[in-house]
C-alpha cells in the first residue's frame, strides 16, 4: 500500500516534470514541431564559400534531399604550397547547407571511388547520438543515407566524425548548415560564408610544395596555418569579398579548428548584430566575437565608408605569421562626416 | 605499344601469348610462417587481456589480376556477369575490361593486387585455394612487423604517406612498396585487405560512440594514448574497417590468403 502511495507520488513528479519540459521546449520556439505541416520535396541548393545559397522563401517546412560527396585531393594551400585535403564536395570548408526549420531531410553521403578512407558526417544541426556520424559512415565507392529533422534554427558547424576524428577534420572536413528560423533572417544586401581553420605542416609557414600533415604539431594545437576558406588569400586580394557602400553584409562564419578558438574580428567594423555563436541571442554592436572551435557566429554590418577591410582572428599573429586573414572590398562614394584625415 | 592481356581458357592451358605472364600467375604463391605471438588492439583498456594467436601461415603477396582470372574462369559464377549481387555489388571487378580480360597493360597489370572484390569473393577464393581470410589478429600482426628493404623513419609516417598520396591512375604490381621482417610484401602502402573478421571490432562509424569498445576507441583518440604515434594508422584501419559490408567493392581494397599449419 504504502509502496503504491509511493509509486503514484513519483508518477504525479514524472508528468508535471514531463509538461513542465514541454512548456520549456514551447518557449524555445519550438512548440510548432507538430503543428507546421510538412509538405513538398526539393533537392538542396548548395554552395560553395564564400559563396551562400539563396534564402529560403518558403512558409512551410519541405523534405529536403541534400546530396554531398567526399573527395580526397590535393589542393593550393598557398602559393606554391599544396596539401592534400580530405573534402566535402571537392573543396574546403565544405559545401554550405541551408534548410528552414522543421524541414525534413534525407543525407546522401557519397564516397567518391577513388578515396581512400571511409568518412561520414556529423551535424551539429542534428538531433540524435552522433549526430549522424553512425548513419553516415561510408566506404569508398559507396553511399549513405540517414534522416532528421530541422528542429532548431541556427547556424551550425559539421565535420566528418570518422576514426581518428582529429585526423580528418584537420585534413578539410568541416563546413556549415544553416537551419533558418520560421520566421527567416531579415533581408541584407549580401551574404557570404567564411570558414575558419588550422593546417598542421611538417614544414613551417611558407614552405613550397606538397605539404604532410603533423599529427605532434596537431596534438601540441601549434599549427602553421590559420586560414579562412581553406588555404592563405583564399578570399583577399584579387579574391577579396565585395560590397558597395551603405550595403548591409551578412556574414555566416565558422571554425573548423581543430584546436583553436577564434577572436573573430573585422579591421575598422562595427557588427551592429551578431547572433551569438550562431544562435538566437543577438548582441548590438561588437567589435570582436568569440567563435568556439566546432562553433559558428552569424555577424552583421553596415558599410558605411570605402575601402578595404581586413578579416581577421585577432589572436594577431595567425594575421601576420599564419594566414588568417581575408578581405571585404567596399566601393562608394566617401563620407567625411564619419571618416577623414585631418 | 598496345596489346591486350586477354587470357582464356585456351592459353592459361597451351601458354600462347602470355606465356610468361601465365607461367608466373600459375606459380603456387608463396606463404610464410608467421609464429605465435599475443595480440593487443592499439584501443585497449588497462584491463583489457592480450589474444593469443598461433602460428599460421600467409601469403607473400596480395591475390592478383592474373591470379584471380583463373579463380573466376574456373568458377564462373564468380565472374563479374554473373555473380550474385547479395555477394559482391556493382562495383565488383569493375576495372576489367569483360568477364575474362582484363584489360590493357595501359590501364591495369596483371600483377597488381585485385581490387573491387567483396568479402564473399575473397573468402570463395581463398576457399578454392584450400586456404581461408586472415583473422583481423593475424592481419594485423603480419602488418606491424617492421620493413627491412627500405629506409623509414617511422612505419606510421610511411602508412600516413600513402594516404596523402592520391590514388594512382594504374595501381601499382605487387612487391613494389616494401618487404617485412616477416618476408611478407606490401602490407602498408598499396592497398587495404580484407580479413576474416573485419566487422568484429567496430559496428559503427562513429568512433565517438557510448559502447565500451568505441570510448576506449574515442578516448585513445581524444586523450589516453595519442602519444602513441602508431595508433594513428591503426584508428585510419579501424575506420575503414568499421565502414565495411561483406558484398562492398572498392577500387584500394584487395586480399591475400592464410593457412593454419598443420599438426
Amino acid at each position: 500500500m504504502k509502496i503504491n502511495t509511493f509509486c503514484s507520488i513519483i508518477l504525479t513528479i514524472c508528468i508535471s516534470a514531463g509538461m513542465l519540459c514541454s512548456c520549456k521546449n514551447a518557449e524555445n520556439g519550438r512548440s510548432s514541431d507538430t503543428v507546421e505541416k510538412v509538405s513538398g520535396k526539393e533537392i538542396a541548393t548548395l554552395s560553395l564559400a564564400p559563396m551562400v545559397p539563396p534564402p529560403i522563401t518558403r512558409d512551410h517546412p519541405t523534405k529536403v534531399v541534400v546530396n554531398l560527396i567526399t573527395v580526397e585531393k590535393i589542393m593550393r594551400l598557398a602559393d606554391s604550397t599544396q596539401y592534400m585535403f580530405w573534402t566535402f564536395g571537392g573543396a574546403v570548408p565544405g559545401n554550405f547547407i541551408r534548410v528552414r526549420q522543421n524541414d525534413e531531410i534525407e543525407l546522401n553521403l557519397t564516397n567518391a571511388p577513388e578515396s581512400k578512407l571511409s568518412h561520414s558526417i556529423d551535424l551539429h544541426a542534428v538531433n540524435g547520438p552522433g549526430g549522424g556520424a553512425e548513419f553516415s559512415s561510408v566506404a569508398p565507392g559507396h553511399t549513405s543515407t540517414f534522416h532528421f529533422k530541422a528542429l532548431n534554427p541556427g547556424l551550425y558547424v559539421y565535420h566528418c566524425a570518422t576514426a581518428p576524428v582529429p585526423m580528418h577534420i584537420a585534413n578539410g572536413m568541416y563546413g556549415l548548415i544553416l537551419v533558418e528560423p520560421k520566421e527567416g533572417l531579415p533581408k541584407v544586401d549580401r551574404e557570404y560564408y567564411l570558414m575558419q581553420s588550422e593546417i598542421y605542416t611538417k614544414q613551417p609557414f611558407g614552405a613550397k610544395g606538397l605539404q604532410e600533415f603533423d599529427l605532434d604539431k596537431g596534438i601540441k594545437e601549434q599549427p602553421d596555418y590559420v586560414v579562412f576558406n581553406g588555404s592563405v588569400n583564399a578570399n583577399a586580394g584579387k579574391l577579396a569579398l565585395i560590397a558597395k557602400v551603405g550595403e548591409t553584409v551578412r556574414l555566416f562564419v565558422g571554425n573548423g579548428g581543430p584546436n583553436l578558438i577564434s577572436s573573430f574580428h573585422v579591421i575598422g567594423e562595427i557588427f551592429e548584430n551578431v547572433y551569438l555563436e550562431g544562435g538566437q541571442t543577438i548582441i548590438h554592436n561588437l567589435g570582436t566575437t568569440l567563435i568556439p572551435s566546432g562553433g559558428a557566429a552569424i555577424v552583421e554590418m553596415k558599410l558605411n565608408v570605402p575601402g578595404t577591410y581586413n578579416v581577421v582572428d585577432h589572436s594577431i599573429f595567425r594575421v601576420f605569421n599564419k594566414g588568417a586573414l581575408a578581405q571585404i572590398k567596399v566601393s562608394g562614394k566617401a563620407d567625411s562626416i564619419i571618416f577623414r584625415k585631418n | 605499344m598496345k596489346f591486350l592481356l586477354t587470357i582464356s581458357l585456351l592459353n592459361i592451358f597451351l601458354s600462347v601469348t602470355n606465356g610468361q605472364a601465365i607461367n608466373k600467375t600459375n606459380e603456387e604463391k608463396k606463404m610464410l610462417l608467421i609464429p605465435s605471438s599475443f595480440f593487443k588492439t592499439f584501443y585497449v583498456s588497462k584491463t583489457d587481456k592480450p589474444i593469443h594467436v598461433d602460428a599460421f601461415l600467409l601469403d607473400e603477396s596480395a591475390v592478383t589480376n592474373g591470379e584471380y582470372l583463373i579463380f573466376v574462369i574456373a568458377n564462373p559464377s564468380w565472374s563479374r556477369s554473373k555473380v550474385n549481387k547479395l555477394f559482391a555489388d556493382n562495383n565488383y571487378l569493375r576495372q576489367w575490361k569483360s568477364d575474362s580480360e582484363i584489360g590493357s597493360e595501359k590501364n591495369i597489370h596483371l600483377n597488381s593486387p585485385v581490387v573491387n572484390v567483396s568479402w564473399f569473393a575473397a573468402r570463395a577464393y581463398c576457399k578454392w585455394k584450400a586456404k581461408r581470410l586472415p583473422t583481423l589478429a593475424e592481419w594485423e600482426i603480419a602488418a606491424n612487423a617492421p620493413p627491412k628493404n627500405i629506409a623509414y623513419t617511422s612505419i606510421t609516417d610511411y602508412i600516413m604517406g600513402w594516404y596523402e598520396k592520391p590514388a594512382a591512375l594504374v595501381l601499382p604490381e605487387i612487391k613494389t612498396t616494401y618487404l617485412n621482417t616477416y618476408d611478407l610484401y606490401d602490407m602498408n602502402g598499396l592497398v587495404w585487405e580484407w580479413t576474416f573478421d573485419f566487422n568484429s571490432f567496430i559496428s559503427t562509424g562513429d568512433s565517438r560512440n557510448t559502447t565500451n569498445d568505441a570510448t576506449n576507441l574515442f578516448c585513445a583518440g581524444a586523450s589516453i594514448n595519442v602519444t602513441n604515434r602508431e595508433d594513428y594508422a591503426a584508428f585510419l584501419r579501424y575506420g575503414f574497417r568499421g565502414s565495411l559490408k561483406g558484398n562492398y567493392c572498392i577500387n584500394s581494397l584487395g586480399f591475400r590468403c592464410a593457412k593454419d599449419i598443420k599438426e
